[in-house]
């Protein structure tokens, strides 16, 4: 469990983490989710007692991190960068930070064994592929079975199979009632992994909530409709404040509203509807829905002709941003 | 792979963190670097490499005075003198022992290693205090060996020019051991500066800047005050007055020598130790 009340971090006089408090229960995968610069690892940072926090605090399993006596046994991170001395082999790296807690030298070959490590363990860390040094990270946050563990990125750089390994473990130390703690962008990633979310923009918190609810409560309720009079439809429907994107003359796609309040229109409206599909938003789009004014560090967009992004097989932009065709959009 | 191996939530079991542990654990981290077995080395071959030489160049320069019908002692070449040589590398020594203490903490956080070291560690203290004792405790060997180790193979040398001599000279086992006491407290300044500045290049410069140029510049500027009130006090003056086989009237003794270089290295130590609390890691 982690618990953070009114947590602050300025640098300088550059605020980084502006008063957020949370709960991370155990038993689940919580995913923490922000732009580049939101605040994400100065948070991770603060709960395992390497940054000072400006104000409040953030204790782990109901203590500081550093008032744990045997804290590698609580609370096991791989933080974002490396942290590990790029001329020490990955065997002797662990057999260091093993031997701050007395754990035997039997538990450090079990890690490397678990995370796969064991080809490479006796190389030095320096010459490891990104890949390989996310492996080493993940090692050293399990040496000491902790019941809280705190990832900051761990796919990153990781294969497909590590990918999937990674999902499978976190998902496993969870179901085990451990508390598990994780940060990344790979939002479809995210989407498989993650009980409860929790989104911090520009150093506040700007959505706490479980998977399911953060995917339908963020008025981006889409439904698929195909009908013989879309333009009698749309107009039933503006009263609602929806946004319609029109895919051809007869399939709208409706966003904003329930797949009930569109056929309760149609039904009053006597207009014929011979397909009426509900939507899950993904994450990537409530995300970006979310996110959009928080971003701090914006990229320009590509002023890319229209025909080269069908062509290229780009995703969907974001709702907001997609080609819209007739909009009876209001309200927002 | 699966997670078999880690299905109980094990909570703390009694197993925590304590001085040793953490003492053991930096003497892993030490011993598992080779660039610190290649500075060692290189500091003993290089101590017994100037004691050899400085003892063959003193031993063939007092034989070629004394053929010529002169007194080397009236040249101002003494026996006191050859009995320095035994410690006479620990000018170049020290500048590699103090890169040692440097580099065993500024590496850390160039590398990032320090954000590891401190959370299994949380106390902060605690591995810079074990760090201290490992590299003042290797340092202090590695002088004692080097210096005995010049004093027993510049024997041979001497004895070809009849000026060997024997360990009962008046301090002069002393001397041999606070060679290591000497590298100690250098090591230990360059845990200091390295910790201060978190930086290897800067933490080096900085220690040379204070061992070695600042005499320099300090005996250069001729005012009474700095001669007097300055420079003895320097920590590598003030240190080497360790190594001292008789001390000149008005000079700081072997004590208070080695206690003003200790002070030196117990301020910075104090600084590091405030510094390594309060930054951020």
């Amino acid at each position: 469990m982690i618990e953070a009340h009114g947590l602050v971090k300025v640098y300088g006089k550059k605020p980084a983490v502006q008063g957020i408090s949370f709960t991370v229960q155990p038993g689940k995968v919580t995913g923490f989710l922000g732009p580049n610069g939101a605040g994400k690892s100065t948070t991770m940072r603060m709960i395992m007692g390497l940054d000072r926090p400006t104000s409040g605090d953030v204790k782990v399993n109901g203590k500081h991190y550093a008032a744990h006596k045997a804290p590698l046994r609580e609370v096991g991170a791989l933080l974002d960068a490396k942290a590990v001395h790029s001329s020490r082999s990955a065997y002797n790296h662990l057999r260091a930070m093993a031997a701050t807690h007395g754990i035997p030298t039997k538990r450090v070959q079990e890690v490397i064994d678990l995370t796969g490590l064991g080809a490479v363990a006796k190389k030095r860390v320096g010459g490891f592929s990104l890949g390989m040094g996310q492996r080493l990270g993940i090692a050293a946050a399990l040496l000491g079975d902790p019941q809280t563990i705190i990832l900051d990125e761990p796919v990153n750089g990781l294969d497909p199979e590590g990918v999937l390994w990674v999902r499978n473990l976190v998902r496993s130390l969870a179901a085990e009632g451990r508390t598990v703690f994780l940060s990344s962008h790979l939002m479809s990633e995210m989407a498989q992994t993650a009980d409860h979310l929790l989104v911090i923009g520009r150093g506040k918190i700007i959505a706490d909530a479980s998977m399911q609810d953060f995917l339908n409560g963020q008025n981006l309720v889409r439904s698929r409709v195909r009908t013989d009079n879309p333009e009698a439809l749309i107009r039933a429907l503006a009263a609602h404040g929806v946004s319609v994107d029109t895919r051809d003359a007869a399939l709208l796609e409706i966003t904003g509203v329930d797949p009930r309040d569109i056929a309760r229109a149609a039904l009053e409206q006597q207009v014929l509807v011979y397909e009426l599909t509900p939507l899950q938003a993904s994450l990537e789009e409530v995300y970006m829905d979310l996110t959009k004014d928080e971003v701090e560090y914006h990229s320009q967009n590509i002023d890319t002709q229209p025909a080269l992004l069908e062509q290229s097989g780009q995703p969907a932009l974001p709702a907001e941003l997609a080609p819209a065709g007739t909009t009876g959009r209001e309200g927002k | 792979m699966s997670t078999a191996t880690m299905n109980k939530p094990a909570h703390a079991t009694g197993s925590g963190v304590n001085f040793a542990r953490s003492l053991h654990s930096e003497w892993i981290k030490f011993t598992t670097l080779r660039s610190t077995w290649i500075l060692l080395a290189t500091t003993i071959v290089v101590m017994i490499g100037i004691g050899l030489l400085g003892a063959w160049g003193m031993g063939s320069g007092m034989e070629s005075i004394r053929e010529s019908g002169q007194d080397p002692a009236a040249m101002g070449m003494d026996e006191s003198m050859l009995y320095m040589m035994a410690t006479g590398g620990i000018d170049f020594g020290q500048l590699i022992i103090g890169a040692l203490g440097v580099l065993l903490i500024a590496s850390e956080y160039s590398t990032g290693m320090i954000r590891s070291t401190m959370t299994a560690v949380p106390g902060r203290l605690s591995p810079l205090a074990a760090k201290a004792v490992v590299v003042a405790a290797v340092a202090a060997v590695v002088g004692i060996v080097s210096s005995f180790a010049t004093y027993f193979l510049s024997q041979p040398i001497l004895a070809s020019y009849g000026l060997d001599y024997g360990l009962d000279v008046e301090n002069f086992v002393q001397s041999l051991l606070l060679s290591g006491v000497y590298l100690a407290l250098v090591a230990l300044m360059g845990l200091a500066v390295g910790s201060l500045l978190r930086n290897s290049a800067g933490g080096i410069v900085t220690l040379v800047a204070l061992l070695l140029v600042l005499p320099i510049v300090a005996s250069i500027l001729q005012f009474d005050w700095i001669q007097d009130g300055v420079v003895p006090y320097l920590p590598s003056n003030a240190g080497r007055q360790m190594l001292a086989l008789e001390i000149a009237d008005g000079d700081l003794t072997q004590l208070q020598g080695g206690l003003v270089m200790a002070a030196w290295t117990a301020v910075l130590l104090a600084a590091a130790a405030v510094t390594t609390k309060s930054r951020d890691v």
